[in-house]
């Protein structure tokens, strides 16, 4: 019965079949003998923002690293957009866009050469033209010669999730998008997403910033040891755990009781 | 077409680097040191057929066409996997496996040639070194794929930076040094030399010394396309099982 209603819920409009973005049945991560994705399943619908939250070492980082095919899983399925994560690897790569927590552009290269160079390796059409586009939407054409190393927090957060839009992924795969960001920053970050979200991505996002949860996901799951823990939207958390506002009130109060349980 | 992306990505960071004269300057000095150090210090000491400072020219540039094949591979692939990360945005495409390795290792036959030609032109203009022939050409060139090759494998397999210079000072310095570039294999005792006889350097040193094709150039030629075909299908298969 539960079952239904999750697929009901992840119903879009057009669609008839409802497939989920995201689907990880009894999946786990080992390292070192460490269970780091412990037995998770998990199913994200197609659209909207999917919060992921936890305390440090919850195993968000590695979820997001096995979605995008960087990191193999030890057990379990996750399927994407119905196809098989690791048997179909090669042709989810175009469908899946990883902005990952810390840089990894190349230093030495401008902004321009960057998008250029990712668009060619996913075989983008009209490559000059996209890079353009991308450049124009993401308001960077006052930097577009700037090397990577000499750009700010916020200009590196902004090129980084321009160079991943570049081949226009369906799932945007966005770790930490505003850590160590100032406050207008984040929220030129957030109107980003939101615009990506109304644009139909559907994008997975983790922050530590329970504020930027409530505001941008309209679910929220929380994993504590590689486990999920909680599973709700903000209106169904701030009903059981208090708050008015999507001022992150609730979810902290939810977070503090959840990490509360785990040390005694 | 994947593998061009790939090689056009790697060459696009090296000739950053390479138009930095100070980064062409530092990785040019070292053959020149070894060229006069040994060429001046040990020129009359060394008996070699046709004269030890030939031997010696083309010696040195194996031994460059080796350091930097490898070095351009080994250290793009392991710096961007462990520490800078820049080697994700490759996993992260979907360019197929023998497509990513290819475009790599053709960056690093690219440096490999590039810093054996100018050696190869400064010792043509300061030593007088005479002109390559077809062999010369053909050994620079599989002896830059076999490095180049070996060096993508060095990088997908270490776990860690440090890792590399352990390779570095296990194969790379004793193959600099016992690979027939700087005195004949024969000069070494009976098991030190045969065990030399087997590094790829080797072969690389007689084609490029080699006057012409023969069995043993062409044996050598063999051997360097052989351990090129290993080394990439090894790459490949790393590749394909790359996990952080």
């Amino acid at each position: 019965m539960q079952r239904r209603s999750r697929e009901v819920d992840n119903m879009i409009p057009g669609v008839s079949d409802p497939v989920a973005a995201v689907e990880a049945a009894r999946l786990c991560k080992i390292y070192d003998g460490k269970n780091v994705i412990d037995n998770l399943s998990l199913t994200i619908p197609v659209g909207g923002v999917f919060g992921l939250l936890g305390p440090n070492g919850a195993g968000k980082t590695t979820l997001m690293k096995i979605m995008a095919g960087l990191v193999r899983p030890t057990v379990g399925t996750l399927t994407i957009f119905g196809e098989d994560a690791v048997a179909r690897k090669s042709d989810l790569k175009c469908k899946v866009g990883l902005a990952p927590q810390d840089n990894n552009m190349e230093r030495e290269l401008s902004v321009e050469e960057t998008l250029t160079v990712y668009g060619r390796m996913f075989g983008v059409p009209q490559l000059k033209r996209r890079v353009e586009e991308t450049i124009e939407e993401f308001s960077l054409g006052d930097m577009r010669r700037k090397v990577v190393r000499t750009l700010s927090g916020g200009m590196m957060r902004r090129a980084l999730i321009a160079r991943t839009l570049m081949p226009k992924p369906e799932l945007l795969l966005l770790d930490e998008p505003t850590v160590g960001l100032d406050p207008d920053v984040r929220h030129e970050i957030w109107e980003i997403i939101r615009n990506l979200s109304s644009a139909g991505k559907t994008i997975v996002l983790t922050t530590h910033y329970m504020d930027e949860a409530e505001k941008l996901c309209e679910k929220i799951a929380i994993l504590k040891a590689g486990r999920l823990a909680f599973l709700d939207t903000p209106e169904g958390i701030r009903n059981r755990f208090g708050g008015v506002d999507s001022n992150g009130e609730a979810l902290e109060t939810l977070f503090i009781q959840l990490a509360k349980e785990g040390r005694t | 077409m994947g593998w061009v992306a790939i090689y056009r990505r790697e060459m696009l960071i090296l000739t950053k680097k390479i138009g930095n004269m100070g980064y062409v300057f530092s990785t040019a000095i070292s053959p020149f040191i070894y060229l006069f150090a040994f060429g001046l210090g040990l020129g009359d000491r060394v008996k070699v057929e046709g004269g030890y400072l030939p031997f010696l020219v083309s010696g040195i540039i194996g031994i460059t066409v080796m350091m930097n094949s490898f070095q351009q591979t080994s250290s793009s692939v392991s710096v961007g996997k462990l520490y800078f990360h820049t080697f994700q945005s490759v996993v992260l495409s979907p360019v197929g496996n023998a497509a990513v390795v290819l475009g790599i290792v053709m960056a690093g036959v690219v440096r490999g040639l590039f810093f054996g030609a100018l050696i190869f032109v400064m010792a043509w203009l300061f030593f007088g070194a005479g002109v390559l022939g077809s062999t010369g050409i053909v050994g620079m060139i599989l002896g830059a794929l076999c490095f180049s090759a070996m060096g993508t494998v060095v990088g997908l397999l270490v776990k860690h930076p440090d890792d590399v210079s352990l390779v570095n000072n296990f194969f790379i310095t004793p193959m600099t040094f016992f690979g027939g570039s700087f005195f004949p294999l024969q000069n070494l005792p009976a098991g030190v030399g045969a065990v030399a006889g087997l590094f790829p350097i080797g072969s690389l040193n007689l084609l490029i010394r080699s006057s012409g094709w023969n069995g043993d150039s062409l044996a050598a030629a063999g051997i360097l396309a052989g351990l090129t075909g290993a080394f990439f299908y090894w790459s490949v298969w790393l590749y394909s099982r790359y996990s952080e």
